[in-house]
């Protein structure tokens, strides 16, 4: 041996027993501990790579192999154990390779295969990382490999070639593209014109058969003259259900021809054209060609011709010209926003009217979260309008408010039902509804036999099972020493920082005050209009209320962001308020309660998260979230609990409600 | 360093000797050349090697599988790892299959001395066939008794074109590019002939080393070989220079200068009057009777010194120091000799060699200053103090036995080349430019990960 420093030789012993094992890898925390050793003291380096060397020489192939493992542990890090090994490299490589006849691998011939598959994978590896560095390693590679022809692993050409025939697939599918941008360049006149032919014809049908002049009454005006007259609420649903058919047009005997056209080339335009100019678009977004500018002004005059069918598409839906044979109907959901307003459009630009804008605006931000000045504007107006407008159409229950306020205060919540169309009826109910004629052998039907108002309302007697309601404890908030919120959530008292009291974002407590203000006033007695109409027939509609709601919660932003301290502050009073008043109402109400419904957990979890997501919207203007954005979320758990499927089937409305939503 | 580059300024250093010590610091160096890659266009073990005389530019290899190649020493083609690593490919191939490529393999590849117009190649197809380089064509070729060993041409001459070729048959021919006949057939050897070499101080002596362990000298302007070598007639070390200088030669040879003897001083002498005929027989005999007795047994020579031998077994390799003076030899038994050609004794210089191939010709090299023999000893390239036969550099890299070492003295690099057809380069290490380029890869550190 060589002259040793420090405690030198240890990595002898260590090496020794990390090769003594049968096993196939060497012990992870030997060879750790060598590693350890052999980092901080060349002398160990050059100790190892001799003992090493000698090790290969044993006649053992277990020992060569785990053996060939330091070597290739140490040989990955080390520059002087390279250049030590590499010295001998010819040795090693015939010891571990045994590619000499004269000098075989010794016995087991099971471990020396795994050793020679292992070294020559190592050799590899070496000559790939440190080949350039030592000539050695690249002779010795390429004698192996070119004048033994021993099979190599080869990693790097492998790779090479995996990358090769990626990027050949590349090129094929752009190849692809690109003769389908040409074919598409060369037909796209033709397809153009198509497109905007059939559009001209349906146009010019829908002019046909909408020309039966109309009566030119907006349904807005029409609207508010109504709701000064119509004070239950059912008919103004039925007038204005009315008013709305009146718009749709009929089919009939003598304008069959025109909606048989009308039907197929909507449904050519739809199946066929609407597809291709999406395909077309995508296309030449994906396609990657040298003259860019006719790729713009494709993809620019696609994209307008998109519009220009969706714009189409929507006109005949809204003259309720609904294809039940047609394959998508897109229309659902603005269906179901009966009270939109009915608007002409011009070509290709699609005018949404204001309740579609805020709603519009809204959905953008609750996904941008950042409140564009314009944005902002065009809502504040909105809603200003909006307001403007509840105020005169709902003039008519602004007088019985707070009576009503009460009354709504202390309904109870029921769950939708059959039950719900003939509520507090006392009309009699005809055993034969149905006018069949039901002959009985058992003796005579009296065909007019009548069941009382008070037995159908015992039949319809509806039973509610207690519910646990699911609450939400908050969050202590203290500020911590530390930095942050105590966020352990304790009913009442926190064991640390005392009784739970609404906080700031800093953990300060707020302090309450108490008067209302007219904003709160406002919501309060549009909220207590809505649900007065809702009261009467919840059946009916509650579509309305939503316009109001929503109304209600534009004027309430716009007001909040004059001045949203005093708003905040009396608006968590009243918060707190209604709550307790809640808790009475809910206390009273529930009697017994059904267990809950899926359905009914994702409605909630959909609406919570919507809120959430609402709450980072206003964020930037308010930055502190307060006990009221609490209670309101928990009171709103309660109310999920009770809503309706009706409700459900709404479900692009849940946005609007949360403004009143803490109220019954 | 500097200081020799500052006393070669003041005049205290003759720049030619500044130059010699710069040469031989860069020689006794001389390692693995990571920097500089020869392409290996062969198949086969590479069996020759020769670097042009004329440029010291193009290195001219001959293989087992038929194919001779010309690299461009100086210039890569290409370059890998951000120009750390000069590629050299061949400028170009003659191959089996090249219409008057040899059919077995080239033993011998040599260029014509004068310039690189044109080069010789010896097969074991019994052909050797001259080749312009320029059109790759074969120009004249000639037909051997037998396999060709060996071709020489000299380096030296100017009044002929020979190419001595030494065979399998007993005879030696001497090749006339000229007229494209043999012009000589020297016979003399008992067995084939391994190894030729030509004088490097005078343009008529041939020296051939056969199979039957016989080393002959040949003066092609006369008839017969005018010199048997015999391992048995020595002398200790070299002889002392006839111009006395002293620092030289107790520099080198101050051992073997204590040890040799007047007479031998003496000797040397007269034999430096006699002429290019040196003296012959032992050094007992009177030098004037020896003499006119030379004379006259020359044409002939006695049959007793016919049959003496410079190796027990064959003679593989031959190499003429380039002063001309001293010849080396390699034979069977691992041995290589050192000759005094003027006294055509052993030098009894005993060489550390491990093992020398015998079944093959080896080719030998020499470098002047320091003055070294670079051997190819199986697997590794030696290189020995001519004088004291010590291992001073042993170069390990290739993987089968090489064949061949050929020293660039322009550039001090070795070009080695064996039967795992590689052809390395072996260069002065350790130059500031390694250092330099070692930067821009800059990989091989240490890495711990943990």
């Amino acid at each position: 041996m060589e002259g040793r420093d420090d405690g030198g030789g240890k990595v002898i012993g260590l090496i020794e027993k990390a090769t003594k094992s049968t096993a196939q890898e060497v012990d992870p925390r030997l060879l750790k501990a060598i590693k350890s050793i052999v980092r901080y003291s060349d002398s160990e380096v050059r100790l190892s790579s001799q003992t090493l060397m000698e090790l290969m020489r044993h006649n053992h192939s277990q020992v060569r192999y785990l053996t060939l493992f330091i070597i290739d542990e140490l040989f990955m890090r080390s520059k002087l154990f390279r250049t030590l090994i590499i010295e001998n490299l010819d040795q090693l490589l015939s010891l571990s390779i045994g590619f000499r006849s004269n000098l075989p691998l010794p016995a087991p011939p099971a471990v020396a295969t795994t050793l020679r598959s292992k070294a020559i994978e190592f050799l590899e590896k070496w000559n790939l990382s440190f080949g350039f560095h030592y000539k050695e390693l690249r002779l010795g590679f390429d004698y192996l490999k070119n004048t033994l022809k021993l099979k190599f692993p080869d990693l790097q050409a492998n790779a090479a070639r995996i990358q090769r025939e990626r990027q050949e697939r590349e090129m094929k599918t752009k190849e692809i593209l690109r003769n389908k941008f040409d074919s598409l360049r060369v037909s796209f006149g033709l397809f153009k014109y198509e497109i905007e032919v059939t559009i001209k014809e349906i146009k010019e049908c829908m002019e046909i058969v909408q020309w039966r002049g109309d009566d030119g009454v907006p349904l807005a005006i029409l609207d508010e003259e109504d709701f000064e007259e119509i004070r239950c609420s059912h008919l103004r649903q039925i007038r204005l259900d009315s008013l709305k058919q009146s718009e749709k047009v009929e089919e009939t005997g003598e304008n069959r021809i025109v909606f048989d056209v009308l039907r197929e080339q909507c449904k050519l335009l739809v199946t066929k054209h609407l597809i291709s100019v999406q395909e077309g678009i995508s296309l030449l977004i994906r396609v990657d060609v040298s003259d860019n500018r006719t790729r713009d002004s494709m993809l620019k005059d696609l994209i307008d011709i998109r519009n220009n069918i969706l714009a189409a598409k929507k006109k005949w839906e809204e003259a309720g010209f609904t294809m039940s044979r047609m394959t998508d109907i897109h229309g659902n959901e603005e269906t179901n926003e009966e009270e939109e307003d009915i608007w002409e459009e011009d070509d290709g630009k699609v005018k949404t009217d204001s309740v579609k804008n805020v709603a519009h605006v809204m959905r953008t931000q609750q996904s941008e979260n950042s409140s564009l000045p314009s944005s902002g504007e065009a809502k504040k107006s909105t809603s200003e309008a909006r307001s403007n407008k509840v105020s005169n159409t709902k003039k008519v229950g602004s007088s019985g408010n707070s009576l009503r306020d009460k009354l709504i205060s202390e309904a109870p919540v029921m769950n939708w039902g059959s039950q719900l169309t003939n509520w507090e009826s006392t009309t009699e109910v005809r055993a034969n509804y149905r006018g069949l004629e039901i002959e009985s052998h058992w003796g005579r039907v009296d065909q007019d036999a009548i069941i009382p108002a008070d037995k159908i309302a015992e039949l319809n007697l509806q039973a509610t099972v207690y519910r646990e309601e699911r609450t939400e404890t908050p969050p202590c908030r203290a500020s911590l020493k530390k930095g942050g919120l105590c966020q352990r959530r304790d009913l009442r008292v926190c064991p640390f920082h005392g009784p739970i009291v609404p906080r700031d974002d800093e953990g300060n407590t707020i302090i309450q005050e108490s008067p209302l203000d007219e904003s709160e006033n406002q919501t309060s007695s549009t909220s207590g209009t809505n649900q007065d109409v809702s009261m009467d027939e919840t059946t009916s509609d509650s579509d309305p209320n939503q316009l109001a709601r929503q109304i209600a919660k534009e004027a309430l932003k716009n007001i909040r962001e004059k001045d949203k301290e005093v708003v905040r502050k009396r608006a968590k009073l009243v918060k707190v308020k209604v709550k307790e008043h809640n808790h009475e109402v809910l206390r009273g109400a529930a009697i017994a309660s059904t267990s809950r419904s899926n359905a009914m957990d994702d409605e909630f979890d959909r609406v919570f998260a919507e809120k959430k997501n609402k709450k980072q919207t206003f964020s930037t203007r308010r930055k502190k979230t307060t006990a009221k954005d609490r209670i309101s979320q928990r009171l709103f758990s309660n109310r999920v609990k009770g809503t309706n499927p009706q409700q459900l089937a709404q479900g692009n409305d849940e946005k609007c409600r949360d403004t009143s939503a803490n109220q019954w | 360093m500097w200081k020799a580059f500052k006393d070669r300024e003041t005049g205290r250093f003759r720049s030619n000797s500044f130059a010699n010590r710069f040469k031989s610091r860069r020689i006794l160096s001389l390692q693995l050349s990571n920097r500089k890659d020869f392409v290996s266009p062969h198949r086969g073990s590479v069996n020759s090697l020769q670097v042009d005389l004329t440029e010291g530019r193009y290195l001219l290899s001959g293989a087992a599988d038929g194919s001779a190649a010309v690299f461009d020493v100086k210039r890569a083609t290409d370059y890998e790892a951000s120009g750390l690593i000069a590629k050299h490919k061949c400028i170009f191939t003659v191959r089996k299959q090249h219409e008057n490529g040899h059919k077995y393999a080239i033993s011998s590849a040599i260029w014509y001395p004068i310039d690189t117009g044109m080069f010789i190649t010896g097969s074991f197809d019994h052909y050797v066939k001259v080749w312009d380089t320029n059109t790759s064509q074969v120009v004249v070729d000639f037909k051997m008794p037998g396999k060709v060993y060996r071709t020489a041409m000299s380096s030296m001459a100017m009044s002929h074109t020979l190419i001595a070729a030494g065979t399998d048959d007993v005879q030696v021919r001497l090749c006339d590019i000229a007229s494209g006949a043999f012009s000589h057939t020297l016979s003399g050897h008992r067995d084939g002939v391994m190894s030729v070499e030509w004088s490097t101080s005078s343009e008529w002596v041939l020296y051939t080393g056969g199979c039957d362990g016989a080393i002959r000298f040949w003066d092609i302007r006369r008839a017969g070989c005018f010199r048997v070598l015999d391992n048995s007639q020595t002398q200790l070390g070299v002889r002392p220079p006839i111009l006395k200088r002293p620092a030289v030669s107790s520099k080198f040879f101050s051992a073997a200068k204590s040890s040799l003897g007047d007479q031998n001083w003496l000797k040397t002498l007269q034999s430096k009057h006699t002429g290019s005929q040196s003296v012959k027989g032992s050094s007992s005999e009177k030098p004037s009777v020896e003499k006119s007795r030379q004379k006259r047994i020359h044409p002939g020579m006695l049959s007793t010194l016919d049959r003496a031998t410079a190796h027990y077994g064959v003679v593989t390799g031959l190499k003429a120091t380039n002063d001309g003076m001293y010849l080396l030899s390699a034979g069977s038994y691992s041995r290589i000799r050192l000759w005094d050609i003027e006294s055509g004794r052993n030098t009894l210089v005993n060489f550390e060699t491990g093992r020398i191939q015998t079944d093959r010709a080896i080719q030998l090299d020499t470098s002047d200053d320091p003055a070294l023999v670079f051997v190819p000893c199986m697997k590794t390239v030696k290189g020995f103090g001519m004088w004291s036969g010590r291992t001073t550099l042993m170069l390990r890299g290739h993987y089968e036995s090489v064949n061949t070492c050929c020293f660039n003295s322009n550039d001090q690099e070795l070009y080695t080349s064996g039967a795992d057809r590689q052809i390395i380069v072996w260069s002065p290490g350790g130059s500031v430019e390694d250092e330099m380029a070692q930067g821009e890869v800059a990989e091989d550190k240490d890495n711990w990960s943990d």
